[in-house]
């Protein structure tokens, strides 16, 4: 602290006058605990003293303790200046910081009359008795400073306040306060300072026979031992974890990968389990919550990624990639569990909602039967996703993954009203998991025209059987089946495509990357604009496109898409319509509704759930992934289970960048990208030592920084973690501090989270 | 001047700084810094100082940060750094070489004892181990005097009739710490006190091997010069503290500060800030009737010889209060001032304070219990400071 005087002001011109029955020389003692700000108060009440006038002294005892160590401070004021080198033995005036000092060391050498202020949340009264002999003033000076937000979020400081409290004490005026706060720089802290001017309580001292405090114990010190004798003395002696009042703990904190999963993954889980144990062990966990991992390795949208906090850092963990690594890599799968009642369940429709419905339902040791339309299973997943996303082989694999735990497969067969109620006699339950209804139409002129063909229906013809496409093709739409139009019409020949969507490139709902994909494969993307019109003599031969201005901003904050009367006119050939699917179910019986993802009839609730897209409309295979396992756990619960409350996510600022080396991302491999076939465009990760850059937020490596920046040495290991000896921890929270990964806290003392 | 409050490792760095902008005209300002307890916080002060033509830079040792002063007061530069005990022995070699170069380098010292085992707390165990290679050694009591030492200690390094580093040792914690009122000069005050850096064997455009190699003789004639000039160092100070006190208005405490010693039969003769507290017993004991007396001995090196002995004339007993243990003999400053007491003086050495003990008059009363019914001296006594 540096504060500037003027040197006259030492002789008589102080601003601050003397308060009346002050006695000098003065000697202050302040105790606290290391951390608190003890040395700082001493400094401050130093300074107040030199306002006035008077010679000052100020110094701290300091010791190699840390943070929670008993901890003095000294102020001596004089008229004159101050030859005393020693410490402060009897104080004339004792400031206490922390109530749990309070005992014989504390008052020791402080005579009857001596003035005490004490940092405590008790009354006077509590005190006024055992301590009649002293001028005793009480303050809770902690519950002022943190009200008024002084200090970190982790620790109040409160000497500003409590000199508050000692100006009060001294009789100094409260003009006088403001006045030394304004000249220490302290006037942010003055409210607080008046506060505690206002609420100390002061009970004056009771004049009579005086017995003072019992002398401090250890007068007479240990027996210095021999330092040949030191690997067995010492650090044994001194119990320090009673100076602490929080102590570290070990807990779980949420990594925000793992909160953005729709699917419920536990991310971080797997890639540690993927660094440190290999493919199968990662699978191991990863199976429990997704059963189509070689899947969403490669089609998820992986919102995980726009969470992961090595993303401001040196770029987000390729979590999507890792996960087909292990999806393509391991060869483990769980073993079903046994049910004490199996129960009998059909599931309507094989896309990924159904196949991870059916998936739990079989690992829980149920039977679970699957009702699917098609010719195979897989949903949009076989008939939608094009080769060059998702090859044949890696969707097979998952889906064989779960046929094999014992789920019953009867292909071929559509669901309608009276096969639902037939199901539903049948079966124990029945989750409906049929995806969304037909496609939506544009509703212009033409559209009937021969040449104009939904997106989806072309995706389904192409993978049955692929055609040769001559001509100019126009995808109408910005998603992902959009995307995958525009690239397989590329692959079939087509001379050009061009997306036209109705609002901005960056509205597009398709995946970035895939778009990007689409863009340097030749495809042309033309962005506000609307199709009005479609023209041609039995096939289409133009598309008039008017552009579309941006609106009012809709619930979801995008412009709203305002058609204007601007036209154009395009050669085309073929026109392919992306323009997502009504939710629409029409397997319903009458008299049946669909609530809160459960069939109702009237008031009475059928054993009859829904799951996936035609349930919540979410729209993207994860998400219908996750949604079929809660659903399917809701089935065999007899209800929705309540969500468990998440752990404290893990933002940025809780993970110690300064342990990790910069390392950019292994980014996946497209080099040997084919020219415009139906392989594979995405070869994915080379290796899994993408797992390694994994921060691991919120959860225990093992990485013993804890126990490396332990200044005191009392963090063991033990078989499944580690182990803070509560007897010496003086609770630093250095260990905290620098846990890397955020998975450890203070834990006040009583149980409270500090 | 403005008054500061002040720790005394603040003041170091303070002196050190109006030092520095004074050579603004000259060859300018160089600081190698390393942090220890208890000297942290003056590195961390001049860190933050805005110096005109000076740069302070941060090494990864204190050997280094000796290297740099020496090649940059090689170079003309005005030079400075600070550090403690086991830092100052890492430092050691090129502290030698600062002194046997003949460059007025000037090192604060916050005294803490050497370790292992480690304590971070003041004895004067670390500086007395440069106490015979060439450093003039000054031990401070208070702020203000410290404050004005590190000031003076540049003047009296760069005099062409000195050249050599300066030593200023403070107690860690004890004074290092301790925060009280400084009188701080202006800036023109301290221009005019402090002539711009300028070393006669500086540096010039041709490079130059400092310290080759040397037959017997030269070496012998380089120390017996180096030995010379320490011993003149007595005479300039004395000149160095009337231009002080015409410069600044006050004067610098003298190499040797006796309080109440010219009547008294006993002395109490020590350094550092027990000084301070042997005065407060000397009062305390005169009003009690008791004809006692303190001496400081602020410059160690060199040793006023001869200003000792004047004070120890006469005197029954005499206490050695040593702050330092040399082992295997005793105290320092006794084994090193015993010869100049009266052979008839019962001079008797005490330890205290060792490993940082709060020496307080208690104990100083209860030495002189000891001493003065002794009739002859004794080995060295601990006096266990609890």
């Amino acid at each position: 602290m540096e504060y500037k005087c003027p040197a006259d002001s030492l002789a008589s011109a102080s601003t601050i006058p003397l308060p009346a029955g002050l006695t000098l020389p003065l000697e202050v003692r302040v105790h606290g605990r290391g951390g608190q700000g003890g040395v700082t108060c001493a400094k401050l009440i130093a300074a107040l003293f030199t306002e006035m006038g008077l010679h000052v002294q100020t110094f701290g005892d300091y010791g190699s303790e840390r943070s929670g160590a008993p901890v003095q401070a000294y102020t001596r004021v004089d008229r004159s200046a101050i030859s005393n080198r020693n410490k402060v033995y009897r104080p004339n005036h004792l400031i206490v910081l922390d109530e749990g000092l309070m005992g014989a060391q504390v008052m020791d050498g402080a005579a009857a009359g001596s003035q005490v202020l004490l940092n405590s949340r008790a009354s006077l009264e509590s005190y006024a008795v055992r301590f009649e002999h002293y001028r005793f003033g009480v303050i809770d000076a902690t519950a002022i400073a943190r009200e008024q937000g002084i200090g970190s979020s982790s620790v109040v400081i409160i000497n500003t306040t409590i000199l508050g409290a000692y100006a009060r004490l001294l009789g100094l005026p409260l003009s006088v306060l403001e006045r030394a706060y304004a000249s220490l720089g302290l006037a942010g802290d003055l409210p607080a300072a008046q506060q505690a001017y206002e609420q100390v309580h002061v009970s004056e001292p009771v004049h009579g026979d005086f017995a003072p405090a019992a002398p401090a114990a250890s007068p007479s010190p240990l027996a210095v031992r021999s330092l040949i004798a030191h690997n067995e003395d010492i650090p044994a002696s001194l119990k320090t974890g009673s100076w602490s009042n929080q102590v570290p703990i070990y807990s779980e904190h949420s990594a925000p990968c793992n909160l953005a999963c729709p699917a419920g993954n536990d991310i971080v889980g797997f890639i540690q389990a993927l660094k440190n144990e290999g493919a199968d062990k990662a699978a191991a966990i990863l199976l429990r919550t997704q059963p189509l991992p070689s899947v969403c390795g490669r089609v998820c949208p992986a919102p995980c990624m726009q969470g992961c906090n090595r993303a401001t850092f040196d770029g987000a963990v390729n979590i999507r990639s890792l996960e087909r690594w292990i999806g393509d890599h391991s060869h483990t799968a769980l073993a079903p569990q046994s049910a004490a009642q199996r129960k009998r369940v059909a599931v309507v429709g094989g896309g990924p909602a159904g196949l991870s419905a059916a998936y739990q339902l079989a690992l829980h040791g149920h039977a679970a039967t699957i009702v699917e339309a098609g010719p195979a299973l897989g949903g949009v997943l076989r008939n939608g996703i094009p080769e060059f996303r998702l090859p044949h082989e890696a969707l097979q694999r998952d889906i064989e993954r779960i046929v094999t735990l014992g789920v019953e497969v009867r292909c071929n067969s559509r669901v309608d009203k009276v096969d639902m109620k037939r199901l539903q006699l049948e079966f124990d339950a029945v989750i409906v998991c049929v995806g969304f209804g037909p496609a939506h139409t544009l509703g212009a002129k033409g559209e009937t025209l021969d040449g104009v063909e939904q997106g989806l229906d072309f995706l389904d013809r192409m993978k049955r059987k692929r055609v040769v496409l001559h001509g100019h093709v126009v995808v109408v739409g910005g998603g992902n089946t959009a995307v995958d139009c525009a690239r397989t019409a590329l692959r079939c020949g087509a001379a050009s495509v061009k997306i036209v969507y109705r609002r901005g490139r960056e509205d597009m709902p398709a995946i970035t990357d895939e778009i990007e994909d689409a863009e340097r494969e030749g495809a042309q993307i033309l962005p506000h604009r609307q199709p009005v019109e479609f023209t041609g003599a039995g096939m289409v031969s133009a598309i008039v496109v008017a552009e579309v201005g941006a609106g009012t901003p809709d619930a979801s904050g995008r412009r709203r898409p305002v058609v204007t009367q601007n036209t154009s006119t395009m050669v085309c050939d073929k026109v392919l319509l992306a323009l997502g699917q009504k939710s629409e179910l029409d397997l319903l019986p009458d008299g049946w509704t669909m609530r809160d993802g459960r069939a109702w009839h009237g008031d009475r609730t059928l054993p009859v759930w829904f799951a996936g897209d035609c349930a919540t409309g979410d729209g993207t295979v994860t998400h219908a992934i996750g949604n079929g396992r809660r659903t399917a756990l809701a089935v065999l619960n007899g209800d929705v289970l309540p969500d468990e409350a998440p752990a404290k996510r893990v933002a940025p600022g809780q993970i110690r960048f300064s342990h990790f080396d910069v390392t950019p991302p292994h980014k996946d491999d497209q080099t040997a990208r084919p020219a415009l076939t139906f392989d594979e465009v995405n070869l994915g990760l080379a290796s899994a030592e993408e797992a390694a850059r994994c921060f691991s937020c919120g959860h225990c490596t093992k990485c013993d920084t804890c126990l490396i920046c332990c200044p005191d040495g009392v963090i063991f290991r033990t078989a499944d973690g580690y182990r803070v000896d509560g007897e010496y921890c003086k609770g630093c929270g250095m260990c905290v501090a620098e846990c890397p990964c955020s998975a450890m806290e203070m834990q006040e003392k009583n149980g409270v989270a500090a | 001047m403005t008054v500061e409050l002040l720790s005394a490792n603040h003041g170091a760095a303070l002196a050190a700084t109006l030092a520095a902008r004074a050579n603004r005209k000259g060859r300018g300002f160089c600081s190698g810094v390393y942090p220890i307890t208890p000297s942290t916080e003056c590195m961390e002060y001049l860190c933050q100082q805005t110096i005109e033509k000076g740069r302070v830079i941060r090494v990864e040792s204190e050997h280094s940060a000796m290297g740099v002063c020496i090649g940059t007061a090689a170079a003309g530069a005005r030079t400075f750094t600070a550090t403690s005990s086991n830092g100052l022995a890492y430092m050691f070699e090129n502290c030698i070489a600062a002194a046997s170069l003949r460059l007025p380098v000037v090192l604060a010292v916050a005294n803490r004892t050497m370790g292992p085992p480690w304590n971070i707390w003041a004895d004067h165990s670390d500086a007395l181990t440069l106490r015979d290679h060439g450093l003039i050694q000054f031990y401070c009591a208070d702020n203000q005097e410290l404050f004005d030492t590190v000031l003076c200690a540049f003047r009296l390094a760069e005099d062409r009739r000195v050249l050599m580093p300066v030593m200023v040792n403070m107690e860690g914690f004890i004074l290092s710490h301790t925060v009280a009122q400084t009188d701080i000069p202006h800036q023109a005050q301290v221009d005019d006190f402090l002539p711009l850096t300028d070393i006669p064997h500086r540096l010039d455009d041709v490079p130059h091997t400092l310290g080759q190699i040397e037959v017997p003789h030269q070496t012998e004639m380089h120390r017996w010069q180096h030995h010379n000039a320490m011993l003149d160092v007595l005479q300039i100070y004395a000149e160095i503290q009337k231009e002080f006190e015409a410069a600044f208005g006050r004067r610098l405490p003298d190499a040797v500060v006796a309080y109440r010693a010219e009547d008294a039969e006993t002395l109490i003769v020590s350094m550092g800030t027990i000084g301070s507290t042997a005065e407060r017993v000397v009062d305390k004991l005169r009003a009690e009737g008791q004809r006692v007396g303190a001496l400081r001995v602020r410059l160690f090196r060199p040793l006023p010889t001869e200003a000792i002995r004047a004070h120890f004339v006469g005197k029954k007993h005499i206490a050695a209060i040593d702050r330092n243990i040399g082992i295997g003999l005793g105290g320092v400053l006794w084994s090193e001032t015993r010869c100049l007491a009266d052979p008839a003086t019962v001079m008797q050495d005490y330890l205290a304070g060792l490993g940082g003990g709060d020496v307080r008059p208690e104990h100083l009363v209860k030495m002189l219990a000891d001493l003065v019914p002794r009739r002859s001296a004794g080995a060295p006594a601990i006096m266990e400071a609890v």
